[in-house]
């Protein structure tokens, strides 16, 4: 398995122009490359197989953010950015369980990634902001507006699905869920 | 409420675009007449903004959770998982630093080794003496006594003896040659060229500096001429080109060279090192310079180099001369003053004019 993740690690430059370009494959790529390398601090450090996913897939999102906002300028290896910020994000939680951080033990050279994942942090509230007002908005509504806006279905599309007499009746029903979400979403 | 609905849809319409250009101006003249409006506006745009974000930030997460799924996690984590013993926990942990650790240590040991492997290799210094065997000296004796009359028979019958070189430093008699020569001798004797042998005694010896004088106390002994040699004060330089006569056999034999160090055996600041290749017997012969100046006196060669030899420095030849009662050695004596009487000859003539300062010296013990 190990041997198997090794051999189709992309060079740096082939991630970047991969992520810039939408592509799946590099993306897959990617992950597989260093989720052991994680894997095992997460486990070595008191974590457990979910966290160290949990940690690794917000660390390539931060990743992926960034080169996408096109300002990621490589000074170090991926590798070594992707295990920088694995360890902020997992010391940050691990204090936050107020769980012994004093003894981390580090597998690789660590870059100072404080601000990325502070940046990253601010993006995320908002995430879960919505996250959270979608899932006190109920069904249907939760996945008409999924639909709607993250699957990018069509109204006929979805009026198909949900079973409406018309697209006017859809429409209708969609924009009663987008008041409600609103009005969660924007809720102090 | 009927209301509301519509204008959301209109201001969604507005800011993705979809209206026709009547309408967006209708729209836009509501908006800046109605602040309520404009405020929906803005409010719908920020939240379709997160809404875009949150869409894409769910679509990346889907996307990486269909990939994690593809990861065989139990198998990787139980590789990964800290393992129960303590020093493959450190081996992990440490790799690098321990493979480091190893190559640095390994790379000592073989120097360390080497180190020690050419100390050992360290020269022996040999000492030049000629340990001739109890037939060969018989032999040696009754050719003498047939060529040479002026010997005193019965010489007493002795077990052992060692031959050197040794070279006059006054005409009266005094012969300078090396300490190990005549160590633990019990009666001593000199030849010079012709064959004729002298008895003599040890007046002063220097183990240190490896020198010894000797006195002919012999009245077959008439004076010699005087010395054509002088000591060599200055130190000589590398290159220099020097030469020796010594009896490593029962004739003088003449050896050349140049000397190749300015110390001798394991960095001996008493001796120089001289390229001329010496044999048991060249011990305590003079080595001079082209102009006949003493630049040392052989004693000794390092056992596994071929073709060098030491030769101790000439100003211990002025030291022991100094010991030596000044009267004693009379007028005609070696100096460092006076002018080389074999400058400016050549090599065949000054040969010719040394040969009867230099001796072969016997000592039976």
């Amino acid at each position: 398995m190990n041997n198997s993740l090794k051999s189709s690690v992309p060079t740096d430059r082939e991630v970047i122009l991969g992520i810039l370009n939408n592509s799946e494959d590099t993306l897959n790529k990617l992950y597989k490359a260093y989720y052991a390398m994680v894997l095992q601090f997460i486990l070595n450090n008191n974590g457990d197989e979910d966290d160290a996913k949990d940690v690794y897939q917000e660390a390539i999102i931060v990743l992926y953010n960034k080169i996408k906002e096109g300002n990621f300028e490589l000074s170090s290896k991926l590798k070594t950015y992707i295990y920088s910020v694995c360890r902020r994000i997992w010391l940050k939680k691990l204090s936050h369980n107020s769980k012994k951080a004093g003894n981390i033990t580090d597998y690789e050279d660590v870059l100072i990634v404080e601000e990325d994942v502070e940046e990253h942090e601010q993006k995320d509230l908002q995430f879960v902001k919505m996250q959270s007002a979608l899932d006190h908005l109920g069904e249907p509504c939760k996945t008409i507006i999924q639909d709607f806006y993250i699957h990018n279905l069509s109204m006929q599309d979805i009026c198909e699905k949900f079973g409406y007499t018309n697209t006017d009746n859809a429409k209708t029903q969609k924009y009663k869920c987008l008041q409600r979400l609103k009005k969660i979403f924007f809720q102090p | 409420m009927r209301n509301d609905l519509e204008l959301d849809a209109i201001i969604e319409d507005y800011l993705l675009g979809k209206l026709n250009p009547q309408e967006t101006e209708a729209f836009e003249t509501l908006r800046r007449n109605d602040a309520s409006v404009d405020h929906k506006v803005v409010s719908h745009k920020f939240f379709l903004e997160s809404m875009e974000t949150f869409a894409a930030q769910s679509r990346l997460k889907d996307q990486l959770n269909s990939i994690h799924a593809e990861i065989d996690v139990e198998t990787l984590a139980s590789t990964l998982r800290p393992h129960p013993s303590k020093v493959i926990q450190l081996w992990r942990k440490h790799k690098s630093a321990i493979a480091v650790a190893a190559s640095f240590l390994v790379l000592s040991l073989v120097s360390v080794y080497s180190i020690q492997h050419n100390t050992k290799q360290k020269e022996q210094l040999v000492l030049l003496s000629n340990q001739v065997n109890r037939a060969i000296k018989t032999q040696n004796s009754l050719i003498r006594k047939i060529n040479n009359s002026a010997t005193p028979a019965g010489k007493p019958v002795v077990q052992n003896s060692i031959g050197g070189t040794g070279f006059a430093i006054s005409t009266n008699g005094y012969i300078l040659t090396n300490y190990h020569i005549i160590n633990g001798a019990d009666s001593l004797y000199v030849q010079n060229s012709k064959g004729e042998s002298f008895k003599v005694k040890a007046t002063y010896t220097d183990p240190q500096n490896d020198i010894a004088i000797l006195k002919i106390s012999d009245k077959n002994f008439a004076n010699l001429s005087s010395i054509p040699y002088t000591i060599k004060r200055n130190t000589s330089s590398i290159g220099e080109m020097v030469y020796t006569l010594g009896y490593p056999k029962d004739d003088a034999v003449l050896g050349e060279g140049y000397v190749s160090s300015k110390n001798g055996f394991v960095g001996d600041t008493t001796q120089y090192q001289v390229a001329i290749a010496v044999n048991p017997g060249n011990s305590g012969g003079p080595v001079l310079d082209n102009d006949g100046n003493l630049v040392g006196i052989i004693s000794g060669k390092p056992d596994q180099t071929e073709g060098a030899a030491f030769a101790v420095k000439s100003k211990y030849i002025l030291e022991a001369m100094r010991a030596i009662p000044q009267d004693s050695l009379g007028r005609n004596k070696l100096s460092a003053n006076k002018k080389s009487g074999l400058s400016g000859l050549k090599r065949t003539k000054q040969i010719e004019k040394i040969q009867d300062y230099v001796f072969m010296i016997k000592a039976f013990n």
